[in-house]
């Protein structure tokens, strides 16, 4: 029988998730897996699992809950190990690497923000900035909407500066919120949102957090911002992926 | 206006699942001596969908847009005056969008086809329409998944 993986906390861990309902259907019973210092939240694997919603939401849901008790360093979606001895091993193998994650992210949680632009607010801002493109949308609507070439003029230089805006726009958001975090990280671009970036952030300093950004969606009213939190940690798990936020945000900015 | 921007997850709601998704999926701690889960399909996560494209569509699409804006509403709202502005998205929040799609969303989404439950959200407003479209493209693979059980 493999095993499936969610999470690597301590054994000393307050309150963790044994015999609450895992993935599968019927749900498997959440176990614990422990080595050393070390314990692997884990149930047995459901043959032929896939990304279903379900399974999706009890991995997300289990590490939640343990989560919310201590540290816990959430494995990706789908981590299946041959059984649990092989969990052991890996725990007693890296028990040095695992500590000093847990130790870094003990009180931390993840918030993740994404910003799309509001299209009319946006094409407003747009306009207030830009004369020139003010001026020709006011001699297209009185040309009666222009030629094919002005209108084509026009929104060339429209979507010139919306995607200007965006990466600027990208850029504040970050700089703003990154000092009421720990670390950034800046998610994958190009996936349908201005901004997609995770903040470490210590679980007592959240409700500042949340303030910045509430001041940034005041002061930003062209940005629709959607905040997903507190969450385990699944972007500060490793310590490589969160990149300088000047590095990242220069990368951004060219 | 106290507003809490917060999803609250852990319990269970679906809302901030497309949000969350895409965390549980790529990031997270990745051990070698573990097999993973097959996410063949679920690639469709990271299909390029820019939020503002460049090509002649989305140039006309832009213009029309430009055309049809309300110029005198945002003389007056002078963005840069929080209060001012606050009033202009909250009415263009309201206000649907028409044709908000960008050309590549538009492009995904025909390819996905229309998805159900997602009338409701639709009706509540067209824009952030990228995103979405991927989100649909994310709901409607894990709905295959479950079919296939």
């Amino acid at each position: 029988m493999s095993t499936y993986v969610y999470g690597i906390a301590r054994r000393a861990h307050k309150a963790l998730p044994e015999g609450m309902e895992g993935i599968g259907d019927p749900p498997r019973p959440v176990r614990i897996v422990d080595e050393g210092e070390l314990a692997a939240i884990v149930s047995d694997a459901p043959e032929g699992l896939r990304p279903k919603r379900s399974d999706l939401l009890a991995h997300q849901r289990v590490l939640s809950e343990a989560g919310a008790a201590g540290p816990v360093l959430p494995m990706r979606f789908g981590s299946i190990a041959p059984d649990d001895d092989a969990v052991r091993h890996v725990l007693q193998e890296r028990a040095g690497h695992y500590d000093e994650r847990l130790r870094a992210l003990e009180g931390k949680v993840e918030y993740n923000v994404k910003a799309v632009h509001n299209e009319e607010a946006v094409l407003h801002r747009v306009m207030a900035e830009n004369p020139e493109i003010r001026a020709m949308t006011e001699a297209n609507r009185k040309a009666g909407g222009g030629s094919y070439e002005d209108r084509l003029r026009l929104g060339e230089m429209v979507v010139a500066a919306l995607q200007t805006r965006e990466s600027e726009d990208a850029v504040e958001l970050q700089h703003t919120l990154e000092p009421v975090a720990d670390a950034v990280s800046v998610g994958p671009e190009s996936t349908g949102w201005v901004a997609n970036v995770s903040f470490l952030v210590d679980r007592h300093s959240a409700e500042q957090f949340l303030t910045a950004v509430e001041e940034v969606r005041k002061a930003h009213p062209h940005l629709e911002l959607r905040v997903n939190g507190p969450l385990p940690p699944y972007s500060f798990v490793e310590p490589g992926p969160s990149e300088p936020a000047e590095a990242a945000a220069s990368a951004t900015a060219e | 206006m106290t507003v809490v921007p917060a999803t609250q997850t852990g319990g269970g709601g679906t809302s901030g699942l497309y949000d969350v998704l895409e965390l549980v999926l790529d990031r997270g701690l990745v051990i070698d001596a573990f097999v993973r889960v097959s996410l063949v399909g679920i690639e469709i996560l990271k299909i390029d969908v820019r939020v503002v494209v460049a090509s002649v569509d989305t140039y006309l699409r832009f213009a029309e847009a430009c055309n049809r804006l309300d110029l005198e509403a945002g003389k007056k709202a002078r963005p840069g005056l929080p209060e001012m502005v606050g009033q202009v998205t909250e009415s263009g929040a309201r206000q649907k969008t028409k044709g908000a799609l960008s050309g590549a969303a538009q492009t995904v989404q025909d390819a996905i086809g229309s998805v159900r439950e997602k009338a409701e959200e639709a009706a509540a407003g067209a824009r952030n329409t990228s995103r979405r479209a991927k989100a649909e493209a994310q709901e409607k693979r894990v709905k295959r998944e479950e079919e296939q059980e």
